[in-house]
């Protein structure tokens, strides 16, 4: 199917369209927000806990800083992170997945063993934990977050691969004596692509949101920077003096999620029909 | 002269059902054998075990008098002499790759050069009445007919001299299974191959194969030519199966 | 005529096309007789049976067509014109038995479940023995333990068994049954023809049989017509359709068919298998002329141009073909 084809059926529906409309704020507000508003780290003690008004269009914090600028940097932030560990952690766990079905059982044992090591941990406490051993740093938060990704990506791509090995192409690809690194790349991998794409899109709201998390909690983004998890910490410390800076990057955090949600699933519905109704 | 496939005392289990009870089966070189059962009776099992796509538990499968291993290196070995016809074509062609990729790597496969394959297929292709354009579509983009075709045309690059055909016939109309039929036929006699096929359709074997054996719950209850075997059978269960057939009636 | 399906027309929308499936379909067929409606795939055989189920996927349509069932008449272009026939009247036999069988519920409940519509406010009891009575009736076999098992425990031919008990308990006017044993090896297939054939016998129902096996039909059939493109090329009694084909689709159809005691030839180049040359019509575009013209053996000029009546074959009243060459005699 091309995909102007899935885009036309998504827009089809109604929570397709609701998810991609949010999902397209979230993006101009991230690529546009800086072209409209001051330096995200410009301090102004005298405009502190500005309301909402035509110099800074959603108030500023406690230090005077302008929100349309932290709040995008923030957005920004969280959505290139997002990406980034979705794209490598779908991409690696495919890999190992399909390699784990294909490889035989004893590599599949060990395989799925470690994926069982690292699924048996709670996400954030795993996230603690390497964050206390290599320090924090958006490169190890990268890494970190990749590798509690990358257990789901592979065990979906192992079910599928498991349920390809049986078919008649791939067998008629042995038959053929063809190697079996070609057979992977070329006929495992391609058709195990749809339903690990709509398990990525579905994964970028949960990542979004992990990233926010560990910013609130402090494990994540450190000042000055601006991440949507310190937006709304400085925001509830501050709730007393004003509510604007909480609003402000909850309200993005929402919509985010819930765009990305949305077009996750109804990506699903269009990709990968049969699985409707089942995670 | 060496048999094509010999299998002697073939034994498997799958938990509590025997898939194949001691069967043991020689197919003459250059001949057509028909392998004829019901379903559950072990036929697909046992191309399976021939193919070497399925372990057995005891007894051994001689191709050309090698035995067969699940080595790499004997499996590209066999590759160049036994090729497999699966019952829907159209799903042994990889759904994402075009058919000229599908038909290049068999030229990576032999170790040969593209342009050598490609002329091969050029006459294959022509013998099955294949427009060339077929190479730059993908599997889905063509009919369940030309799917066909394909794969065998895709099975006879690698020059095989045993081809094995399961269930050539299902899901085909009589007035086109005929074709597929005929096709592979002359492609045995030009070729001076071996082809073996496994059917469910005694009518068919009757007409196409020289020997077969009749398979019931893992056993090869009855074997040998064919035209004996029909005319009297000695078994019982080969005289009901032959009885239950619908016959055209002309009163 | 104990059922008569007039002029059925349908159509399948698809998003900027109709394909029309059916063209102008008649069958006849009498009390206590057995139809076989032949064709290939593509030619309509199932949307046959699927209109007058009022079983028709969402986009197709009927555009023209009435059935007369147990003397009463059905405009089949209502959309469920025939639904008070579902369950009483009217029974249906799948080429999978799963689709008339629900999983969660035991063989005894759908059994009885059948007699509760058909006779409502009967005693239980009695329900529970007619509906084991009809289990051995199609012989399958311990009965009472069968009432209390599952679809999913039966192997393919018993569940088929269970639903031809069903449909014998319905005590239908009209039996359709569709590839009832496609999916079954021959010698299940034998027994279940039988099984039908039997029903047939105690209720005197008119039975449909849609299949492609001309095997079955001359087994097992009383008439015979033959769908083609979605088109009656041919109707007759059996005998006289296999002596006398009217319509060279029909007897080319029977020369492909393998004929089990044909011998094999010592002379391998002799082994050949009959053909039918040719693909099926384009269905969003019907070519003008007869419908078989192009694939035909002994199409001439006029075949091209002009769509046949039907003309009889021979003296018989009741045996009729599509076809030019019978438009002299």
């Amino acid at each position: 199917m091309g995909s102007f084809a899935t885009l036309k059926r998504i827009c089809s529906e109604r929570d397709g369209r609701l998810g991609l409309v949010f999902t397209l704020v979230i993006l101009i507000f991230a690529i546009v927000g800086p072209l409209v508003s001051p330096d995200p780290n410009l301090i102004d003690v005298k405009a502190r806990f500005a309301p909402p008004g035509a110099a800074h269009l959603l108030g500023t914090d406690n230090l005077g800083r302008d929100l349309v600028a932290r709040t995008s940097a923030g957005t920004r932030y969280a959505l290139a992170l997002a990406a980034m560990i979705v794209v490598i952690s779908s991409v690696v766990g495919s890999l190992i997945g399909v390699v784990a079905a294909v490889a035989g059982p004893r590599i599949d044992r060990v395989i799925t063993g470690v994926f069982d090591i690292v699924n048996a941990f709670p996400p954030l406490i795993l996230a603690f934990a390497l964050i206390a051993l290599y320090g924090k740093g958006p490169i190890t938060f990268v890494l970190l977050v990749t590798v509690v990704f990358i257990p789901q990506f592979g065990r979906m791509a192992r079910a599928r691969a498991q349920s390809l090995r049986s078919l008649s192409f791939i067998e008629a690809e042995r038959m053929l004596a063809v190697h079996p690194a070609t057979i992977v790349a070329r006929h495992y991998l391609p058709n195990v692509a749809g339903p690990i794409i709509v398990l990525a899109s579905m994964n970028l709201p949960v990542v979004i949101a992990f990233e926010a998390s560990l910013s609130f909690l402090g494990f994540g983004v450190q000042p000055p920077k601006s991440s949507l998890g310190t937006l709304i910490k400085d925001g509830f410390v501050s709730i007393n003096q004003s509510w604007w800076p909480i609003i402000a990057a909850s309200l993005v955090l929402a919509i985010a999620t819930l765009g990305a949600t949305l077009l996750g699933e109804a990506l699903r519905r269009v990709i990968d029909p049969k699985t409707t109704g089942a995670r | 002269m060496m048999d094509a496939i010999s299998i002697s005392k073939a034994r498997l289990r799958f938990g509590q059902t025997i898939a194949l009870d001691d069967v043991s089966l020689a197919i003459p070189q250059g001949t057509c054998f028909g392998i004829v059962g019901e379903s559950g009776s072990g036929k697909t099992t046992l191309m399976r075990a021939i193919l070497g796509l399925q372990k057995l538990d005891q007894g051994d499968v001689c191709i050309l008098g090698m035995p067969l291993s699940h080595s790499r290196a004997a499996l590209k070995k066999r590759a160049r002499v036994l090729q497999p016809i699966f019952q829907d074509p159209a799903a042994s062609l990889s759904p994402r790759s075009r058919i000229r990729t599908l038909m290049g790597e068999v030229a990576t496969v032999l170790n040969e050069p593209l342009a050598v394959t490609y002329e091969r297929l050029g006459v294959i292709l022509n013998r099955l009445g294949l427009p060339k354009g077929i190479l730059d579509k993908y599997p889905h983009e063509i009919s369940g007919g030309q799917a066909r075709r394909v794969a065998i045309a895709r099975a006879l690059l690698m020059k095989p001299s045993i081809l094995i055909a399961d269930e050539p016939t299902a899901g085909l109309d009589v007035s086109v299974q005929g074709d597929l039929l005929n096709l592979l036929q002359d492609i045995r006699q030009l070729e001076n191959m071996t082809l073996v096929v496994i059917s469910h359709n005694l009518a068919v074997v009757r007409l196409i194969a020289e020997n077969a054996v009749v398979m019931r719950a893992g056993k090869a209850v009855e074997s040998g030519d064919v035209a004996s075997m029909f005319q009297s059978p000695r078994d019982a269960y080969t005289r009901e199966l032959l009885s239950a057939w619908p016959r055209l009636r002309v009163e | 005529m104990a059922i008569s399906v007039r002029n059925l027309s349908v159509d399948y929308n698809l998003s900027h096309v109709t394909a029309h499936a059916l063209r102008d379909i008649s069958l006849e067929i009498g009390k206590g007789e057995i139809l076989g409606l032949v064709g290939e795939s593509g030619s309509g055989k199932s949307t046959v049976a699927f209109a007058l189920m009022g079983l028709l996927a969402n986009n197709a349509k009927v555009t023209s067509g009435t059935a007369t069932i147990g003397g009463r008449s059905y405009d089949l272009t209502r959309r469920d014109a025939t639904a008070p026939l579902r369950g009483r009247g009217m029974a249906m036999i799948f080429q999978d038995p799963m689709l008339s069988l629900n999983p969660v519920f035991t063989v005894g409940t759908q059994l009885c479940e059948v007699l509760r519509r058909r006779l409502p406010g009967g005693d239980r009891k009695a329900h529970v023995a007619m509906a084991e009575e009809a289990l051995a009736k199609v012989k399958l076999s311990d009965p009472k333990r069968r009432m209390g098992q599952y679809p999913h425990e039966l192997s393919g031919g018993m569940r088929q068994r269970v639903v031809i008990a069903m449909a014998l308990l319905s005590e239908p006017v009209l039996l359709i049954a569709d590839e009832p044993t496609t999916a079954l090896d021959v010698t299940v297939e034998a027994q279940i023809m039988r099984e039908i054939v039997s029903l047939r016998d105690r209720i005197g129902c008119a039975v449909l049989l849609i299949t492609h096996s001309l095997g079955l039909v001359t087994e097992y059939c009383d008439r015979i017509s033959v769908l083609y493109a979605g088109e009656r090329l041919e109707h007759g009694t059996v005998k006289q359709v296999q002596q006398q084909p009217g319509h060279p689709y029909t007897r080319m159809l029977f020369d492909c068919e393998v004929a089990i005691d044909r011998q094999r030839a010592v002379n391998v180049t002799e082994n050949r298998f009959t053909v039918i040359p040719g693909e099926l019509p384009d269905p969003f575009r019907r070519p003008s002329g007869c419908i078989f013209n192009g694939r035909c053996d002994v199409s001439f000029d006029a075949c091209a141009t002009t769509v046949p009546d039907e003309f009889a074959v021979g003296d018989a009243a009741d045996h009729g073909a599509r076809c030019l060459l019978l438009a002299g005699s």
